[in-house]
């Protein structure tokens, strides 16, 4: 190893990269974190900190997305345009690590001015006193208020206050195979969960290797259309107890039918958590039906342009057809050194410009008042998606939220794996479930 | 004899300063700030009360049930991982030892796994053990060798996620510790089997009585480098299975991973990481107390 | 100086025996090149194809696709250069900072010798990951978060103590009468430590800085904590990242697994002589 004999020349080279790696990081040791940039095209124009004020602006949506091309190419732009001495600086952080970034600047002093976050986060961070509580900030609140749709609006409640708005909202439907479904002679999606056991022993007639459904685990955002529709509930109204609610009959029947079905073979092993995954799944004819989101068709488009694929609302159960309201929600940070400017960013993410130029690529508003029906004249499956929207239920808004959606997800494998009657699995989780309430 | 010289007086903290300087900032100072953590209910946003609790992270740790069970699992995965490591590696060392063509070429496709990273690695394993007859191993059993008649859900049970996990931590490290046997190997002097052949003794013999207690402290080395990384193993089981199913395959680091980051929990945090530390250190401690006893028998 | 294990004998060792131990060792060579090899053929498969039942060994209607859009897809060719700049910057300065340490510790007998040396066993026990939220912490008050230093100073701790452990071993066997004698000629104490201690080293130098470069090369907790932005990212980061929110898309994974992971693969292949006989020497004197 002969590199190391002359230590001056090895010193040199070591100098030049931390230069180098000091220099590319665009970071010159300010405390606030204003100089990053992924998207804005020309850095040229650096304004001086007295004149523009810079918010940071962190989100998930995938980079090479079309929702994150409209954000950054039309409408950022669009803004700052419209708010000269603003300066927004997106950011994107893929869901898996966004949690523990934002928990780690929060702690770190560091945090963002706004972001947009998984709806059911909102009470936890509002509970540790890191979101501003906007309807205190807002004057216009009441009336912005009034034009978002209800459900992921109450995502944002807590403790009397209101910590955010709905930025874009979804919710799932059953989406099927028309042709897997025809070849085995049915002629519609099912109306009811009842109609699930002759709808599948149909399809199995036809295809005996093949799934009824494809559902992908058993966390709350897949299960709970099932407890809702049936009637069964987690907690009571005020999120006091789950006595009787969890382990109450309904929820322990919707259960209970589900694992019927499983034992059936009517739905996948994937719900056990790893196999062939939904969208590849429906795409290659394994399974017939799914219970997802808008975000399906194009990506199983892209797999099988060829594919097409037919939209219904959730079959519905004794208390009716209620899938479950997903979305995000934006919020500010209370670290936010701009809160003025960050407050008008929110103003326009929640305006119509903003929610219509989304909707264009397949993001569904949270405003009803929006006029959408250039939306689903482009994308016809929208009309369901609408239509479910109306009965749609949001999760929990508890800070406690994920600790409780673990405890529901292992109950369900627990049942599903023959390892726990529902009952006894449930009583299980609702005893749990109070411990994380009595907090 | 070897050894030190003068105190040498400013001149050794020179040589030792700059270093020390950067264990000091950033090991040591993080280390007083995890310990401090561990002994308050930690708050994470600035400024915010956390009030000190005292040693109840502490005693948490020993009434915490999944707790015990990630202790469990790594064991484990220490166990049959280093194991396997240790005499896949020496297999393969012995092997390439009694060849002579290719043998270059085989040390290196031996040692590739080495060199990829791990995360490559585990994205791999996950997608080569799936669960359904998606995946290639099931293909490979079901209908290849049709060693099996339905696929296996590897990835769905916890016993089985566990073969995937430990074959990762296997394949990855045959490499490494063949080398290091070969290395070994090639120490041991000729006269030693010259003499044992004089003796009359077998093949086997010899490898018994000259190859194997010669190669004995390094196996013990490899034994406690290979225990200390096992030890914090936690991309495999991230990647793979997550932890699950139902927390089953988790293990101290993804759990750890878990209270810190999900439950914002970094008092008992640190209360974990302390224990774990205290207990690989008290582990290799063991191991080396071994070997020095064993070089000193044999 | 090849040694063959196998005692001399009058006979010749049984051909079975050698056919025998070819054979397992193809086995284990296939069995160890499998998994990159069917990495490579799905990183030739269209999504559609990724989880087909069967799967295939040999791609239907393979596609260089993936590989166009994972190098051109966020930023990934600037991961390649920011995992190099972290991983040599990385093993630049644990050779000089251990070498240091280990040269201090192993020929000087000061005040605090001691201690010194029990930091370094504990840190090399110390799970890294516990102490990375007071490190983060650290880090974003320094002004170093999401740069590329952040990643490397960080790096450079976790490597230090391993690296002065191997060379504090060999250093410590280096005999007496070399640094006597050239005491006697005059020799100041970096001249020693530079022209005796580290040339005589020089095989355990060549295992730290491997082991340091593939350490910083492979690190992923950290580097995920420190960086948020996707330019600043390093490659297994990179590569993590292309796990989707509902899908993930194997080929592309794949894809840009091959690009990661080849390079360093054929630069081992070209070097492996000196990496493996480095690795060792360093290894086993420690």
């Amino acid at each position: 190893m002969s590199q190391l004999r002359s230590a001056p020349g090895a010193t040199w080279i070591i100098l030049a990269l931390i230069v180098a790696a000091c220099g590319s990081s665009g970071q010159t040791g300010q405390p606030t974190p204003s100089s990053n940039s992924t998207a804005s095209p020309n850095p040229t124009s650096k304004p001086s900190p007295a004149e523009t004020v810079t918010i940071n602006f962190w989100h998930n949506y995938n980079e090479d997305s079309p929702e994150n091309e409209v954000l950054v190419n039309k409408l950022i732009p669009q803004f700052e345009d419209t708010h000269p001495g603003i300066k927004v600086v997106p950011l994107t952080i893929p869901y898996p690590d966004f949690r523990r970034k934002l928990i780690t600047s929060i702690s770190g002093g560091n945090a963002p001015d706004v972001i947009r976050i998984d709806a059911t986060w909102v009470p936890e961070f509002a509970d540790m006193g890191a979101l501003v509580a906007l309807d205190q900030e807002m004057s216009e609140f009441a009336a912005l208020k009034a034009t978002v749709y209800p459900g992921p609006l109450g995502s944002n409640l807590w403790k009397d206050h209101y910590y955010g708005l709905p930025l874009d909202t979804n919710t799932k439907v059953w989406i099927y195979n028309d042709s897997l479904y025809s070849a085995a002679g049915i002629s519609s999606a099912p109306a009811t969960i009842g109609d699930l056991d002759g709808l599948c022993a149909n399809l199995k007639k036809a295809n005996p290797d093949s799934y009824m459904l494809g559902l992908e685990s058993t966390q709350g955002w897949v299960m709970l259309p099932w407890i809702w529709s049936s009637g069964g509930e987690i907690t009571d109204e005020a999120i006091t107890t789950a006595s009787g609610y969890l382990n109450g009959p309904k929820t322990v029947g919707a259960y209970e039918t589900l694992l019927r079905l499983y034992d059936q073979g009517c739905i996948a092993p994937l719900i056990l958590g790893d196999g062939v995954d939904a969208f590849s799944g429906i795409g290659q004819g394994l399974y017939a039906s799914l219970d997802n989101g808008p975000w399906t068709y194009p990506i199983v488009a892209g797999a099988h342009p060829e594919l097409k694929l037919t939209a219904a609302l959730f079959p519905a159960g004794a208390a009716g057809s209620i899938d479950i309201v997903g979305g995000q929600d934006v919020n500010v940070l209370t670290q936010s050194a701009h809160k003025a400017e960050a407050l008008e960013f929110v103003r326009f993410l929640v305006g119509s410009d903003f929610q219509l130029a989304m909707g264009g690529v397949g993001v569904i508003p949270v405003r009803q008042d929006l006029d959408v029906s250039s939306l689903v004249a482009s994308q016809p499956y929208m009309s369901v998606f609408f239509d479910q929207l109306k009965t749609a239920r949001a999760r929990l808004a508890h800070p406690g939220w994920s600790d409780m959606d673990r405890i529901l997800t292992d109950a369900g494998q627990l049942i599903l794996r023959h390892e726990q009657s529902p009952q006894a699995a449930l009583d299980d989780a609702a005893t749990k479930i109070n411990e994380i309430l009595g907090d | 004899m070897s050894g030190r010289l003068s105190r040498g007086g400013l001149v050794p903290y020179l040589f030792v300063l700059p270093g020390l300087a950067v264990l000091g900032v950033w090991l040591v100072f993080p280390l007083v700030s995890a310990l401090q953590m561990s002994l308050h209910d930690w708050d994470i946003v600035p400024g915010s009360k956390s009030p000190f609790v005292g040693l109840d992270h502490y005693a948490q740790l020993v009434s915490d049930p999944l707790l015990l069970s990630t202790l469990a699992n790594t064991v484990a995965y220490v166990i049959v991982t280093v194991a396997g490591q240790l005499a896949l590696g020496l297999a393969a060392a012995l092997g390439l030892e009694s060849v002579r063509r290719g043998r270059v070429l085989l040390r290196t496709l031996y040692f590739v796994p080495v060199v990829t990273s791990w995360v490559v690695a585990a994205l791999m394993f996950r997608y080569l053990f799936n669960s359904s007859s998606a995946g290639m191993v099931n293909h490979l059993l079901v209908s290849v060798l049709g060693i099996v008649g339905r696929p296996v859900p590897w990835l769905n049970e916890a016993g089985t996620a566990f073969i995937a996990i430990f074959a990762l931590g296997i394949w990855k490290g045959v490499g490494f510790a063949m080398v290091l046997f070969i290395a070994a190997l090639q120490a041991i002097p000729e006269e030693l089997y010259d003499a044992a052949a004089i003796d009359g003794a077998s093949r086997r013999r010899a490898i018994r009585s000259v190859t194997l207690p010669l190669l004995a402290p390094t196996i013990v080395m490899t034994a406690v480098m290979l225990t200390i990384g096992a030890f914090q193993v936690f991309i495999p089981v991230a990647l793979i299975t997550g932890g699950g199913p139902v927390h089953r395959t988790e293990v101290i680091l993804t759990y750890l991973y878990d209270v810190a980051f999900r439950q914002l929990d970094f008092g008992y945090a640190g209360a974990i990481s302390f224990a774990l530390a205290g207990l690989v250190f008290a582990i290799s401690q063991i191991q080396l107390r071994f070997m020095r006893q064993s070089a000193l028998a044999g | 100086m090849r040694k063959d294990f196998v005692p001399r004998r009058q006979t010749r060792r049984p051909r079975l025996g050698l056919v025998a131990v070819y054979a397992a060792l193809v086995l284990g060579v296939a069995v160890t090149v499998f998994p990159l090899l069917y990495m490579a053929s799905t990183s030739l498969k269209d999504q559609v194809y990724v989880l087909e039942v069967p799967p295939q060994l040999l791609p239907t209607n393979p596609t260089l696709d993936n590989f166009g859009a994972a190098w051109t897809s966020n930023h990934f060719s600037r991961y390649f250069l920011n995992s190099s700049i972290v991983a040599l910057v990385t093993m630049a300065l644990v050779l000089l900072l251990g070498s240091m340490m280990a040269h201090g510790l192993a020929r000087y007998r000061f005040r605090g010798h001691r201690l010194v040396r029990a930091l370094i066993l504990f840190f090399m026990v110390m799970p890294a990951m516990s102490l990375l939220v007071p490190q983060f912490v650290l880090a974003t008050r320094l002004g170093l978060l999401d740069s590329l230093a952040g990643v490397a100073i960080v790096h450079i701790a976790q490597g230090l103590p391993l690296a002065t452990f191997i060379l504090y071993g060999f250093m410590i066997g280096l005999p007496r009468e070399l640094y006597e004698a050239a005491l006697v000629d005059g020799a100041g104490a970096w001249r020693m430590y530079r022209s005796i201690a580290l040339p005589l080293c020089r095989p355990a130098l060549a295992t730290v800085a491997i082991l340091a470069f593939l350490g910083s090369w492979d690190e992923y907790v950290w580097a995920l904590t420190i960086i948020n932005s996707a330019d600043q990212r390093t490659l297994p980061v990179g590569i993590a990242a292309f796990q989707g929110v509902h899908t993930s898309n194997w080929g592309l994974i794949f894809a840009a697994s091959m690009i990661a992971v080849t390079p360093v693969i054929v630069l081992f292949a070209l070097l492996q002589r000196h990496v493996i006989r480095g690795l060792t020497a360093g290894a086993l004197k420690g």
